[in-house]
Order: C-alpha cells, then sequence, then structure tokens
C-alpha cells in the first residue's frame, strides 16, 4: 500500500498529481500488479480532499490500463511501468556520468549540459513527454 | 424536547426552589409569631366588632401597629417577586438561545419551532405557574393578621396586589412579557429592560385607572353631625375610592375631608361642627364594598392571564420569524 | 458510490430575501446536483448565510422560491431530517457535554445515529463529559460536524467556515473528518466562506455571490475550461474578440490590455496570448466589478 502526498505549491491538478504518483510507484517498483490501491475514503480523509477528485484519478488510472475497480472491495494494480533489469540502469548512468564528464571538460556549464540533455529528449521522446506533463 | 427543557432549566428550577425554601424560612416563623401577637392581644374579636374605640381594642391595635408596622413595610417588597421572576426566567428563554446562536441548532434538527417553543413555553409556563400559586396563597396565610392588625383592608392597593391569586397572574404576564421582549429585542440585556418597563406600566396603568371601574363603585353618604359612631357606619374592609365633604347640591367642597361630630359639638373656630360647608352638607365616600374582594382578585387575575396568553401566542408566532 | 445522476439537490428561481428596504439576496437561480461538494464564495455581507438560512428553512423567501430534494424548506420539519446544518460559530449548548448533546440529538431526530457520532467523537479524542464550552474551538467545531453528521443527512450545510476561526492544524482536522464522512455516505455538502484557501481541493462546484447576487455557478472542471486569461496591446473594452463570450474583467496599461474572458467554445484570436485560469483569478475577477471606489475618495477627499 503507498501513502499518498501532495505538493501544496504545484499547479499541477491534484488528481494529476495523484495519477502522477502511482505511476511513479510503478515506475520504481513499489507497485506491483495485484496491489491495493488506498481506499477513496481514506485518501480523502488523509488529503482532505474532495473524495471525487480520487475517483477521478483512479478512473484515469483505469482508462490507462494500470488498474482495476472491483466493485465493492477496491482498486487494484494490473499492470506495471518497470522498465529495464536494476543492473542495466547501473550501467546506463555510468555511461552517463563519463559523458557529463566529457562535457564539463568541453567547457560545458551544467545549465548548458541540462539544456542539451532537454532538446535531445524532446528530440528523441516527442510523445511520452508531451503525456507526462499533460 | 421534554428532556432538554428539563436539561437547560433545570437549574434555574431549582433556584426558584430554593429562593421559595428561603421565603419560606422566613415567612413562616414570623407569620406564627404574628399568629401569636394577633390572638394573645385579643385582636380577632376586635376585627370583628371594628371595634377601635373601646380603650383595650384601642390599645392592642396600637401594640400590635407598633410591634409589626415595619414588618407590614418589608412585605410590600415582595412586589417585585413577579418580576425578578418576568427577568430571569421569562426574557433569557429566547434571547439567550439567539444571543448565543443556539437556536440555528436547536431549530434545525427534527422538531418544528412551534412545538419547541409550545413545550419551552409550556414548561417555564407550568413551573411559574406552581411557584406562583405557591407564592399566593403562602402569603395571603402571612399577611391576614397583618393587615387586619394593622386596621387596614386587604382590598386596599399594594394589599390586594400581594396575595391571593393575583400575584400568579402577575407572574405569569411577567414570564409572558419576559418570554416575548427576547423574541423582539433576541438579546439578555434589551430583552430584560423592555420586560422591566412593560411589567411597571402595565401594572401601574392597570391599577390606577382599570382596576377601580372593574364594577361601577358604591356611594356611601352620611351626615356630619351623627350619634352612630365614629366614621357614621362607613362599610366596613372597603376598598375607598374617593372621599370628601359635599354641600346641599352635591358639589365637592371639601375633596379628601370626613367630618365627625358628636351631637352638640363644636368646630375649631367656636362654630357649629362643619359649618364652614353650609346647611345641609354631608359626608360622601366612593368605594368597592369588601365582598367584591375575590371578585376583584378574579377580574384581575383574569386579566393578566390572558395577557400572557396573547403574549405567549405572539411570542410563538415570532419565533417562527427569526432566523 | 457517489451519485452523478443530474438529480438536483438545491434549487432556488428568482430567490430574493430582504431585510427591510435592502436585499439580501437578489433574483437568485441555482442548481445544485447531488453528490457535488460546493463551496459558495463571497465576501461578508454578499448574502452566503442569508441563502443557507433560507435552505434550511430558518428564513421564509420574500420573492421567488428555494427547493431542497423538491421541497420548500421553511416550516418543514420532515425536510429538516434529510439536512445536516453547521451553522456560524458551531453553536452549541455550552452548559451541555458531548455525550448530553448526543443523546439530545437521539430526542430532537427520528432518524439519529447515536452510534456514528460517539464512534467518530471517540476516534477524534473528545472527552464525552465535559462541557461543550470548555473545549477548544476544534473539538467544539469537530462536535457540531459529528452531530448534524448523525442525522446521516442527503445535505449538508456548513455556514460560513465554521472552521475559519480555527488554528490551521484544527481546521484542516475538521476538512479531512468531512472529507471522509463525505466520502462514506455521498452527502451533498455546501459550505460557504468568505476566502478560498484550501477550499480549492474540496470543492468540486462553485457559487460565487456578491452584493446579494450570484455571480457565477457551476462545476468547477466546467469554469476553469470556459475561462481563459487574455494578453495583448491595449485595446478598448467594448472590442469584440473572436472566441470570447464575455470579458469579465479588464485591466490596461498605457500600452498593454490584460482580460479575464469567458469563452464560448471558437478558438481565441491568436493575436492575444492566451493562458488558463486558476480558481482564485476566476473569483477574484468575478468579485471584483467596479465597486463604489470612487466615491469613497470623494469622501476622503484625496484624488482618486
Amino acid at each position: 500500500m503507498i501513502e499518498f502526498v501532495l505538493d501544496s505549491r504545484s499547479k499541477v491538478n491534484t488528481y494529476v498529481q495523484l495519477v502522477q504518483q502511482v505511476k511513479q510507484a510503478l515506475r520504481v517498483g513499489l507497485l506491483v500488479p495485484g496491489d491495493q490501491l488506498p481506499k477513496v475514503r481514506d485518501v480523502a480523509q488523509s488529503l482532505a480532499i474532495n473524495p471525487n477528485t480520487v475517483l477521478k484519478a483512479y478512473r484515469e488510472l483505469e482508462i490507462e490500463g494500470l488498474a482495476e475497480g472491483r466493485p465493492g472491495v477496491g482498486t487494484f494494480v494490473t499492470a506495471t511501468l518497470a522498465r529495464g533489469a536494476l543492473a542495466d540502469q547501473a550501467e546506463l548512468r555510468a555511461e552517463l556520468v563519463d559523458w557529463v564528464r566529457r562535457a564539463q571538460a568541453a567547457g560545458l556549464t551544467a545549465e548548458d549540459v541540462t539544456a542539451l540533455v532537454a532538446t535531445t529528449m524532446r528530440a528523441t521522446f516527442p510523445a511520452s513527454l508531451k503525456e507526462e506533463s499533460a | 424536547m421534554m428532556w432538554l427543557a428539563w436539561r437547560q432549566h433545570r437549574k434555574q428550577a431549582l433556584f426558584t426552589l430554593v429562593g421559595l425554601a428561603v421565603l419560606a424560612g422566613v415567612m413562616i416563623p414570623t407569620g406564627l409569631a404574628v399568629r401569636g401577637t394577633f390572638a394573645d392581644l385579643g385582636l380577632a374579636d376586635c376585627v370583628q366588632q371594628q371595634n377601635t374605640e373601646t380603650k383595650d381594642c384601642g390599645r392592642a391595635f396600637n401594640d400590635f401597629h407598633n410591634q409589626y408596622d415595619t414588618l407590614l413595610l418589608v412585605g410590600i417588597l415582595f412586589l417585585v417577586l413577579p418580576l425578578l421572576v418576568g427577568l430571569f426566567w421569562g426574557a433569557p428563554l429566547v434571547a439567550r438561545e439567539v444571543e448565543q446562536g443556539t437556536h440555528r441548532f436547536v431549530w434545525t434538527q427534527g422538531v418544528s419551532r412551534t412545538r419547541w417553543a409550545v413545550v419551552k413555553f409550556g414548561f417555564v409556563g407550568a413551573t411559574t405557574l406552581a411557584a406562583a400559586v405557591v407564592y399566593g396563597l403562602g402569603m395571603s396565610w402571612w399577611l391576614g393578621p397583618l393587615v387586619a392588625g394593622g386596621g387596614r383592608s386587604r382590598f386596599e392597593v399594594l394589599f390586594f396586589d400581594m396575595q391571593g391569586v393575583a400575584p400568579v397572574g402577575y407572574t405569569l404576564f411577567a414570564v409572558a412579557l419576559g418570554v416575548f421582549a427576547g423574541t423582539v429585542w433576541t438579546r439578555m440585556l434589551p430583552a430584560m429592560a423592555g420586560t422591566l418597563g412593560g411589567f411597571a406600566v402595565v401594572r401601574i396603568v392597570l391599577t390606577a385607572v382599570a382596576r377601580p371601574h372593574y364594577l361601577p363603585a358604591r356611594e356611601h353618604t352620611y351626615p356630619l353631625v351623627s350619634a352612630a359612631g365614629f366614621d357614621g357606619g362607613a362599610p366596613r374592609d372597603a376598598w375607598a375610592l374617593s372621599d370628601g365633604v359635599r354641600d346641599a347640591n352635591g358639589t365637592m367642597v371639601g375633596p379628601g375631608v370626613q367630618v365627625f361630630c358628636p351631637p352638640g359639638s363644636n368646630g375649631p373656630n367656636g362654630g357649629p361642627c362643619g359649618g364652614e360647608f353650609g346647611e345641609g352638607a354631608y359626608n360622601w365616600l366612593l368605594y368597592q364594598p369588601a365582598d367584591r374582594y375575590w371578585l376583584f382578585q378574579g377580574i384581575e387575575t383574569g386579566i393578566f392571564v390572558a395577557l400572557a396568553a396573547l403574549l405567549l401566542y405572539l411570542a410563538v408566532r415570532r419565533v417562527r420569524r427569526i432566523a | 458510490m457517489r451519485g452523478s445522476g443530474m438529480e438536483l439537490v438545491l434549487e432556488a428561481d428568482a430567490l430574493g430575501k430582504r431585510y427591510g428596504s435592502s436585499w439580501a439576496l437578489r433574483d437568485c437561480a441555482l442548481r445544485l446536483p447531488a453528490g457535488r461538494v460546493a463551496a459558495l464564495v463571497g465576501p461578508n455581507g454578499a448574502g452566503k448565510s442569508t441563502l443557507l438560512h433560507l435552505a434550511v428553512g430558518l428564513l421564509r423567501p420574500d420573492a421567488g422560491a428555494v427547493r431542497v430534494f423538491d421541497q420548500a424548506p421553511y416550516g418543514n420539519t420532515k425536510l429538516l431530517a434529510e439536512i445536516g446544518f453547521v451553522a456560524q460559530d458551531t453553536p452549541l449548548y455550552r452548559d451541555l457535554t458531548a455525550e448530553e448533546l448526543v443523546t439530545l440529538g437521539g430526542k430532537l431526530n427520528r432518524r439519529w445515529d447515536a452510534a456514528l457520532v460517539r464512534h467518530r467523537l471517540a476516534q477524534l479524542g473528545i472527552p464525552p463529559g465535559k462541557p461543550v464550552g470548555t473545549l477548544s474551538g476544534g473539538q467544539r467545531a469537530q462536535v457540531a460536524l459529528a452531530l448534524a453528521l448523525a442525522k446521516r443527512p442527503r445535505l449538508l450545510l456548513l455556514l460560513d467556515e465554521p472552521v475559519a476561526s480555527l488554528d490551521p492544524l484544527a481546521r484542516r482536522e475538521f476538512m479531512q473528518s468531512l472529507m471522509g464522512s463525505v466520502a462514506e455516505s455521498g452527502t451533498t455538502v455546501l459550505l460557504s466562506s468568505h476566502i478560498l484557501g484550501d477550499l480549492e481541493r474540496v470543492c468540486d462546484y462553485l457559487i460565487v455571490l456578491h452584493s446579494a447576487e450570484v455571480k457565477l455557478a457551476g462545476p468547477v472542471e466546467d469554469l476553469l475550461d470556459g475561462h481563459r486569461q487574455l494578453m495583448g496591446p491595449r485595446t478598448a473594452d467594448d472590442r469584440s474578440i473572436a472566441g470570447v463570450a464575455a470579458v469579465v474583467r479588464a485591466s490596461h496599461t498605457d500600452r498593454q490590455s490584460t482580460l479575464l474572458v469567458r469563452t464560448d467554445g471558437d478558438p481565441i484570436d491568436p493575436s492575444w496570448t492566451v493562458r488558463d485560469v486558476d480558481l482564485e483569478d476566476l473569483i477574484l475577477a468575478y468579485l471584483t466589478d467596479g465597486g463604489p471606489t470612487r466615491a469613497s475618495h470623494e469622501e476622503w477627499g484625496v484624488p482618486a
């Protein structure tokens, strides 16, 4: 079971924040298929938010095929977003560190590097980025 | 609803009970003492015969008067008791709810406002009635010998107002007035001030203007010179409204004066007794006879109870408009 | 779980209430669907309490009609069973204990879930035997809410921020238990407030009241979708813009105009920079429509 946290300064819609948190948990393996999501009542109470907002977030997850509502029981995770083994991630990270060092040696500042990464990402993953920031 | 009424007012009810008990604690011993003196002095016979002239009775009245006249004056303080009940039972009944906002709590539960008002007013009314009856009867017992021994009539203003059933009417009226004032001002202090003012005005006006005319007053005339006795056989225990000396044409020539002369006596300036009023002048007295005492008590009580009922009815109607 | 149909809980038609010669509420039209948590927002004296008092039957309308579950509330004791009401400053009999208030509620109501209210109060740690006048403001507010919910109402009315005077922690706790029980019961809620604050997260329906009139009402999402902020070169107020149904508020500098507009669904004139609005922008735009500022400048003897 996970616990939701809201960023009160974020302008991102409350239900979108809930969806993103579930996805994040799926990505890092905190939630796996079969897990139950917190009950609507508990989320509404602990965050002091409108239960309709929670319902909307869960509906969104259902539409994306990530969760499934079972009447009278609750909402359960049906899919995962975790990709690649953790070993792969370590290898990729090591390569990235090498690349960043090279960029540094070439005289790029941290901001230059971030900008370069962002433009490259936009060019390579146009669809998925759009979805993330929606 | 009854539960709420009891829970809210049980403290007041207790205070009232304690108040009555304290009052009884004072009244019963003094009342018994007064009665003892009254009997010891043999005043019962004197009062029955209306005998103030025999030496014994005269002295007895005098002794009694010296001993208890202050007590009689203290008794007059009790005239304000009904008002106090109105101020502390009646005025807060609605005003306190509205002042503290609790009317919005209680009137939005599953009980209609009219029912709320009827039960609350009924509870307070019934308690008041019980207390007032005890008080009225107790006062009659306590005051009886004091008034008689003081050579007064229970029909007189003030004594009439302190005993019998009239205090019941006053008390109910004071409570109803307090409740009504609370629905008009909906704040405690103005409601209490309104009750105080309203009660004083109604009581004074009714006593001064209306009460003498509940029934047509009777006239009594008797000659200035008579052997019949000290007061020429004036009606006993009556409520004297007005008196004076009138001349032969019936014109008032000596307002507020009564002249009694034994035959053959002279006036202060040497002339014949009452001669300054002219030939044929006579004493005139306007009064309500003693046997109308209970009738008048009934009328007075009826008027105040009717006023109380009207005020409570208006209060119930007003309650439905407060938000 | 929660009704999403078009059942109407509260309806008002040309509703008006007058105190003496001034209207506290005028020509008010409203439709509140079931299952919503609605915020009634407006400055003090805008008519919020009057509207709620009309809805709970404490007041009788002077014009038009208000209907709750299709019935007129004034003097309607049967309907009162369906409405939970928490009045301003959560008034309770201060010398009664919480326990006694629960008993009282049972005596005054035909439908009364004493077990529910006891359970809630126990969970909140409210002492049963102390007069409620000695409890903290937050605890009192919780008692009042628990009592209102014990009626198992289908409509819950909360007046003028029963919690506005509470400290942030107590306020959050109050909102938490409110939202928890809304999730459980599916009760429709109408709560009034003079500030939006954290109601933004709580409400999915908005009613803006100003100077005795309803300025705006609708589901929050529709309202946000239907309004945009436009920025562009200075324009005259009365110029019509493609895609704009009405200008709610306009402010100008010598070069630039900033408009908050209601859109009509068509694409907006591309010469404008378009931004989404949030709830606060929207409410402020509808609350600041002119006003008597000029008059007070004159009264104070200073230039406007």
